[in-house]
């Protein structure tokens, strides 16, 4: 029974990860042809619904790691997907002001080719047990790069969607009311502002410098196949965007 | 006997080890790393069995008050213990002190000071009833917590890590205030004069209740005996493994009757849902010690948390 379970869960986180890749896929593809016909101002037009679903579809990992069906921390991918959705959604799709912006393409490029890297690799773990070192190393050297630029467009287009927000008064909700309850959305929105930057604080300090000492000593062995055990927690939790949810040490020998 | 101190990658803490004699108590060989080390004061160690390859499973915590003998398989000369440093500690009396107080000081900030101007809101405020039943009703809670912190409870592990500090100072702080804003703001909505009376009669019955059922929690534990784990009894404790937390739940379900704000139902919830985490694994730790094997009783079947939810 426990085998057949466990066979189960393979077959189904390999669909999940498989399918989200072709998502992140066509993505990049379409951002690609976007530049190509139209130029950057375009490159929302023609992603906009592979990225939707795309994006929409990391929330089933919330419930992956709830149930116990992968070993992430959902403290790490809670704050991930949170800020994933609130610019694809908040952000991009209710304030069409902001979407012919050079930073969505840096925006959509950055996540795209990650997340390419990201749910190929878990993918090829599930299904075939085992990653290609050299994709283990996209993973842990283009982080370097599109953790910066992802964050940067991040931030930079909330930024230019403040002025807008602030103005439509949109999903604001006033007192009085019988719940006793208000929200202001552009409030809220310079708080996920001004949460970026211990996010960013946290990484530069410690994930970084961790993912240095993971690339050193996995990439100072000389083993083709990189298998998932179980990794230590004397790491400090890695941020999800860049890393993964915690299973992962080189196979002996 | 000799005691090595490794740490858990194998380097030797401690360098030639401890020498103590045949009845030292692993109090004794804390102190002594203590005297050695000078800046790991016992309650910032933690002493563990080294584990055996291969055998899954938890590794076993030397209790201080047990003999080092009690640990030893066989060979009493010679003992190897593995040292995890828990990083600096406060004492839990100053933990729940400090996350309490927050919310003592917070809330009637919002009552009496005119702290809505600075949110835009300019002119005088009116003030209901209910805000300020409320406000009584908020430090009458924080004010017993603060004095059974002192005088009540007693606590299993003396201390905790100091960043608890600062993440439970946030949880308290940040809900206290965000409650706060809502039940004293200017345009406040309040319940109906009988939703009011049944909100805040029954969250004082349930404080009254929380209250003894503290105390009955205090007298179970006894300095002596089977680390510290009896079968609570007495009161709803005979229905409800944490009826402790089970009527903190209805109090402040009482409270948020009683204003009717989403902020307090929020925060109903979120300290329900860690309540619960809390009850399960109690109730499961109590369900396997007390398995009825060998002469111990077998534990009672009882909610765990919530009836008649869980």
């Amino acid at each position: 029974m426990a085998g057949f379970l466990s066979t189960l869960r393979r077959i189904y986180l390999s669909l999940y990860n498989w399918t989200v890749f072709v998502g992140w896929f066509q993505v990049l593809y379409f951002a690609v042809k976007a530049l190509r016909e139209g130029g950057p101002t375009t490159v929302y037009g023609f992603v906009e619904r592979p990225l939707q679903l795309a994006q929409t579809a990391a929330v089933m990992e919330i419930l992956h790691g709830l149930v116990g069906l992968v070993r992430s921390p959902i403290s790490a991918t809670l704050p991930q997907i949170g800020s994933r959705l609130f610019l694809t959604w908040g952000i991009l799709w209710s304030f069409p002001e902001t979407r012919a912006h050079i930073l969505v393409t840096s925006l959509v490029i950055s996540w795209s080719i990650t997340e390419i890297i990201r749910y190929s690799f878990f993918g090829m773990k599930e299904a075939f047990g085992f990653a290609p070192s050299w994709l283990l190393w996209l993973r842990y050297s283009t982080f370097l790069i599109l953790y910066p630029t992802g964050i940067t467009s991040e931030v930079g287009l909330i930024c230019v969607a403040v002025p807008y927000i602030k103005a439509s008064e949109k999903y604001c909700i006033r007192m009085p009311n019988k719940w006793n309850f208000s929200f202001d959305y552009f409030s809220a929105s310079i708080l996920a502002l001004a949460i970026y930057i211990p996010g960013m604080f946290i990484c530069i300090f410690f994930v970084y410098p961790s993912q240095a000492m993971c690339r050193k000593k996995l990439f100072s062995l000389s083993s083709d196949h990189i298998t998932n055990i179980g990794r230590k927690s004397t790491h400090v939790p890695v941020y999800a965007w860049a890393a993964q949810e915690g299973s992962l040490q080189v196979k002996d020998g | 006997m000799k005691v090595t101190v490794v740490s858990r990658s194998g380097r030797e803490v401690i360098k030639g080890g401890i020498e103590l004699h045949d009845e030292a108590t692993v109090s004794d060989l804390q102190e002594a790393i203590h005297a050695r080390t000078k800046k790991y004061y016992p309650s910032r160690q933690r002493l563990t069995l080294p584990m055996q390859a291969g055998i899954q499973g938890k590794p076993i915590v030397l209790s201080p008050k047990k003999k080092l003998v009690d640990y030893c398989d066989g060979n009493v000369k010679n003992l190897t213990v593995v040292f995890k440093d828990l990083g600096v500690q406060v004492l839990y009396r100053t933990l729940f002190f400090w996350e309490y107080l927050g919310p003592l000081v917070i809330y009637p900030i919002f009552y009496y000071f005119p702290v809505y101007k600075y949110f835009g809101y300019e002119g005088e405020r009116v003030v209901y009833p209910v805000q300020t039943y409320a406000m009584y009703y908020w430090c009458l809670h924080y004010s017993k917590r603060i004095m059974e912190t002192f005088f009540v409870h007693r606590f299993s592990h003396a201390t905790s890590p100091l960043s608890n500090v600062f993440r439970n100072c946030a949880y308290y702080w940040t809900f206290g205030a965000y409650i706060a804003y809502y039940v004293n703001h200017p345009m406040y909505t309040p319940v109906n004069d009988l939703q009011m009376k049944i909100g805040f009669g029954f969250g004082l019955i349930c404080q009254v209740s929380n209250f003894y059922c503290h105390i009955l929690l205090r007298n179970l534990r006894n300095p002596n005996g089977n680390g510290g784990y009896q079968i609570p009894h007495g009161f709803l404790f005979n229905i409800v493994t944490c009826a402790n937390y089970t009527t903190e739940i209805y109090q402040w379900l009482g409270f948020n009757i009683a204003t009717q704000t989403i902020a307090g139902y929020v925060f109903l919830v979120v300290a329900a849902l860690i309540m619960t985490n809390w009850a399960l694994a109690k109730h499961r730790r109590l369900k396997k010690l007390f398995d009825g094997k060998e002469g111990r009783p077998r534990y009672p079947r009882r909610w765990v948390i919530l009836p008649p939810f869980i």
